[in-house]
């Protein structure tokens, strides 16, 4: 159950892991608002390789995240793509101005063309590099991290603390859920092989005593945050809240290089001289696809 | 309980109480996510995890349900490890919302009041709350930052409306009567007003 977790509690070693909370959250940022404006291959490429070196630095474990990426290709790869391809197959034309077709069946309402194979390629490596920073961001950060560094982009400091507490009680109320319906089922509740009705019947039984052992914690939790003053001044301190080091202002820069051109690329590429088609694809001439190069 | 106006049932109250709440209920729609869907036939599953907003909005309002289902989705999304789909979380968002109205038109399940008249507003709730979650909202959030088709993202975002409304209405009935009925049997003591 826990070999999918791959949130950090403890803090790496390496030098992305000890960059303040604060230059990781805004360089999550900067790449997923780089990843969203662009429709360049080439450009996702880019991103996707730099966050890969990003996660290779930390020497993570591989086995969460070639998981997730699986789990991506099957959802958006295989599943995603069929969809487009069945129903939408002009969207090839649409999207990147040319149509090649390959094959069609004999009424002609299905047909494959390269130029929607690559338009389906493309969305999904787009999903692709928006997972690499993903899996960059979290595998660099712990809870009280994030907080922090949330916290130091102006957030409010409730919401900063709603979720560094989520992410702390998700390990207890994991284990409950498991206690909970081992023992549901010692008591002889079955899950599988009964009839629907029954099955529901009985999963509400399963999460009624979660429902109500997990709202009883808060009692117990906001009672020790407000003895302790929570809540009482505008603002407050975190545990995990580092001055900047030589590390982060380093990233900083890069961040700032980031965010540099992301406003160059929206306001010159995708709008003064915008593509007419949104997806660049290698054969598709320039002179038809809109994209200087 | 029943003088307060519209637009504090609305927000909620932002005690420690409250915000305590919403990392809790944000932490079990996760584990919920991931752990707890329901098996309907061989390979469709409904997850349990939508009834998690109900409960907070029935307890502390809409705004708590919302954020609970945007911090839950971003959770969710990273313990499930299937990556983050902005999208689909700023769509559950808006779900919250709607699901969370519960105090607003008077149920109030605290005090054990949840009566027929409140289970058909909370059914129309569930189903105008989906329908604009994941019929405008998330579709058009997927097309602009994914330039996916409209079409497909309809068709995608109409199956899980369809079996997001199925558990907040099939599971998320049975269990507000039963919180509710736990709850009202509890206060048949008096409570005495609130000191602020």
């Amino acid at each position: 159950m826990n070999n999918r977790f791959v949130i950090n509690y403890a803090p790496g070693s390496t030098p992305i892991h000890k960059l303040n909370g604060a230059t990781k959250v805004v360089g999550f940022i900067a790449l997923t608002v780089a990843i969203i404006a662009t429709f360049d291959f080439r450009v996702m490429l880019g991103i996707f390789l730099f966050c890969m070196a990003c996660i290779a630095s930390m020497k993570p474990n591989w086995k969460p995240i070639a998981f997730m990426f699986a789990f991506l290709f099957v959802m958006n790869g295989i599943i995603g793509s069929l969809l487009v391809l069945i129903v939408s197959p002009g969207s090839g034309l649409t999207k990147t101005g040319m149509e090649q077709i390959f094959w069609s069946t004999a009424s002609g309402r299905f047909y494959l063309s390269w130029e929607l194979l690559w338009y389906a390629f493309a969305m999904f490596f787009k999903r692709v590099a928006s997972l690499a920073s993903a899996v960059l961001f979290v595998l660099s950060i712990t809870p009280s991290e994030l907080a922090a560094g949330l916290n130091a982009i102006h957030v409010p400091y409730k919401v900063c603390t709603i979720v560094s507490l989520a992410f702390r009680t998700i390990p207890d109320i994991a284990r409950d859920f498991t206690d909970i319906k081992n023992s549901m089922q010692m008591r002889g509740v079955e899950l599988e092989h009964v009839s629907l009705g029954k099955k529901l019947k009985q999963y509400i039984m399963m999460l009624v005593p979660l429902l109500m052992s997990s709202f009883a914690k808060v009692e117990n939790i906001s009672n020790s945050m407000d003895l302790r003053s929570f809540g009482k001044c505008k603002g407050r301190t975190w545990y995990s809240e580092n001055p900047p080091a030589k590390g982060d202002y380093i990233a900083r820069g890069v961040i700032a290089l980031i965010f540099a051109w992301c406003v160059f690329y929206i306001v010159f590429f995708r709008n003064i001289h915008a593509p007419i088609h949104d997806f660049w694809c290698p054969w598709v001439p320039k002179e038809i696809s809109g994209y200087w190069f | 309980m029943e003088n307060k106006s519209l637009a504090k049932k609305f927000l909620g109250e932002w005690s420690t109480k409250t915000i305590v709440a919403i990392a809790i209920g944000a932490a079990l729609y996760g584990v919920l996510m991931v752990y707890g869907s329901i098996p309907v036939f061989t390979n469709t599953y409904l997850s349990s995890a939508m009834i998690v907003p109900v409960v907070v909005g029935a307890l502390f309002g809409p705004i708590p349900s919302m954020i609970t289902l945007l911090v839950g989705n971003c959770l969710a999304d990273l313990i499930g490890g299937w990556g983050f789909w902005f999208d689909w979380s700023v769509g559950n968002g808006f779900l919250g919302l709607f699901v969370g109205l519960l105090p607003v038109y008077g149920a109030d399940i605290k005090n054990g009041i949840f009566k027929v008249k409140h289970m058909i507003i909370y059914i129309i709730c569930c189903l105008v709350g989906n329908a604009l979650a994941f019929g405008v909202v998330t579709p058009i959030m997927t097309s602009l930052f994914y330039s996916a088709d409209l079409e497909i993202t309809f068709l995608q975002s109409f199956a899980s409306g369809i079996s997001n409304t199925a558990v907040l209405v099939i599971v998320g009935l049975p269990i507000l009567v039963i919180l509710s009925k736990r709850y009202a049997s509890r206060t048949n003591l008096k409570e005495e007003p609130e000191e602020e």
